[in-house]
């Protein structure tokens, strides 16, 4: 999907613009337009991977020796945080990535100079997108473990991230002095709201419940 | 090994284990005999750390059974086998194994070592690079055993090792436990199946939500029904009854064609006294045997008992 987007993104942009209004002005809004798509791609891959972390493992009944290891609550949900993050935020850079050549290709080609990575882009990929992530991944966790399929958990944790996804597509819309600011204003927030959901997330991790609450 | 006193767990209103106090020693190969929703895998759960007590107390390898930084010792102490073997099908043997050695933090070149042997003494070495979802049942559960001893565990907890395989698997599986048996482990058996808890066991003890018998499988056979001793002969006269009836040893005597059957309390003691009365009354004795309860008997009293109360 991010690979998709990648490409898909550039195209659809970049080549609606009438010729006449080819300019660098109009160039750059339409990239930094864009690339808060990626960063709800950040934050809407986890629905599909996080969303299967314990539910997934009570589906194949290998929660219990899991479980029965001498692995910490704190560990566990590290893990399975970190096995739905990687791959999540790895595939939206790749994506961002081919985003980005194709963006330069053009931008050399019809401007004479390459328009990113700038500073607001390198921020928003930088920060906003791994924040988004990790607090997707950590509420589509916390759902994992309390509910009993695989279904339920997507449907609740895309709900979860809904308010999060019109946040960002609003954010650029706003008046704002400058897209670096916002994106560092956002970033705290996210970071805050991530570490939160973190403590939040062993608080409300139980074994015994995940254990004797399987149908 | 494993200590408990009054060892309770509540769902709610259901009581799931009641007042269990039990004693494993270390090396001894204890079975937990008891039917569908006894408490069996509930007790080895809260043996293992994974589901609190309500009340009484629980000693694994000394450590108590609540404290969060004992059950992590514990955890590492012990391997489980749950009921459902819960093995990742699509990575390899290996892998599997690899993988909760990690988990229980074992170094890696002796991980590597306890691998190769445990998969070459179940004959799987040649197949450590096969993905397990290609594996029969029985091999799938020996390979669960070994993952429950990657981290060489000083107790093993095995929930219902044989069921649902078929009689060559959970030979197979059965040969495995003899195997660990040999080793000196301490090993919790689960178990509905009442001949193979005869055959590895070295105690045995029989929960229907309380704990209602623990012994060996021979002394529970004889402590529960009594020994009988059956003597075999060319005809039961009247005589010969009467001559047996009046013998003060005998507490019950029942005839079942020419066998007569026979409560005594100590065969070793009464036997030649039964024998030399019925000669006397002129009866021809052609053998003496002994007629045993077997667990089956002893099991289905006990649940029968318990169900009725």
């Amino acid at each position: 999907m991010p690979l998709l987007l990648g490409v898909v993104l550039p195209a659809a942009l970049l080549l609606s613009l009438p010729t006449a209004q080819v300019n660098l002005a109009n160039a750059a809004f339409l990239v930094n337009l864009s690339t808060m798509y990626f960063v709800v791609m950040a934050a809407v891959l986890p629905t599909v991977i996080a969303s299967y972390s314990f539910v997934g493992e009570k589906i194949e009944k290998s929660l219990e020796p899991l479980l029965a290891t001498p692995t910490t609550d704190g560990e566990l949900l590290l893990g399975k945080s970190l096995a739905a993050l990687v791959p999540c935020v790895g595939a939206t850079y790749v994506g961002a990535a081919i985003f980005v050549t194709l963006v330069d290709a053009w931008s050399y080609a019809n401007l004479g100079i390459f328009l990113l990575p700038n500073m607001d882009w390198s921020l928003i990929m930088g920060l906003v997108v791994p924040l988004a992530c990790i607090l997707s991944v950590e509420s589509n966790v916390i759902i994992s473990s309390r509910v009993n399929d695989v279904r339920a958990a997507q449907q609740l944790g895309s709900f979860v991230v809904l308010p999060l996804i019109l946040v960002l597509i609003l954010a650029p819309t706003i008046e704002f002095t400058s897209i670096s600011t916002l994106a560092l204003i956002i970033s705290g927030m996210l970071a805050v709201a991530d570490i939160a959901l973190f403590y939040l997330s062993k608080a409300t991790f139980k074994r015994e419940e995940i254990l004797t609450k399987w149908k | 090994m494993i200590d408990t006193e009054n060892l309770t767990r509540k769902f709610g209103d259901l009581t799931a284990v009641e007042d269990l106090t039990l004693h494993v020693d270390e090396g001894e190969v204890f079975g937990f005999l008891g039917p569908n929703a006894a408490g069996k895998t509930t007790t080895v759960r809260m043996l293992c750390c994974l589901i609190a007590k309500t009340s009484g107390k629980a000693y694994v390898g000394g450590l108590e059974v609540e404290r969060e930084e004992d059950c992590l010792k514990i955890r590492k102490m012990v391997g489980l086998l749950p009921e459902n073997v819960g093995l990742y099908d699509s990575l390899s043997a290996y892998r599997n194994l690899d993988f909760y050695g990690r988990l229980y933090e074992v170094p890696s070149e002796k991980r590597r070592e306890n691998i190769e042997s445990l998969l070459r003494l179940m004959e799987l070495w040649e197949r450590r690079d096969d993905a397990v979802g290609t594996f029969s049942k029985g091999t799938k559960q020996k390979i669960a055993i070994a993952r429950a001893l990657i981290h060489d565990p000083k107790v093993l907890f095995l929930d219902e090792p044989t069921a649902n395989l078929d009689p060559e698997a959970a030979k197979t599986v059965r040969d495995f436990i003899l195997e660990l048996k040999k080793q000196k482990r301490t090993i919790f058996l689960n178990t509905h199946n009442l001949d193979e808890a005869d055959r590895l066991c070295d105690r045995i003890g029989i929960l229907k939500t309380k704990l209602l018998t623990v012994g060996a499988p021979r002394s529970l056979e004889t402590d529960v029904h009594g020994r009988k001793t059956v003597v075999h002969l060319e005809r039961v006269s009247d005589l010969v009854l009467a001559s047996v009836r009046k013998l003060g040893v005998v507490k019950n005597v029942r005839v079942s064609e020419n066998r007569l059957i026979l409560d005594v309390n100590s065969p070793e003691r009464d036997n030649p006294d039964v024998v030399r009365a019925i000669v006397a009354a002129g009866g021809n004795v052609q053998y003496v045997t002994e007629l045993r309860s077997t667990l089956e008997d002893v099991y289905l009293k006990l649940i029968r008992e318990a169900e009725a109360k």
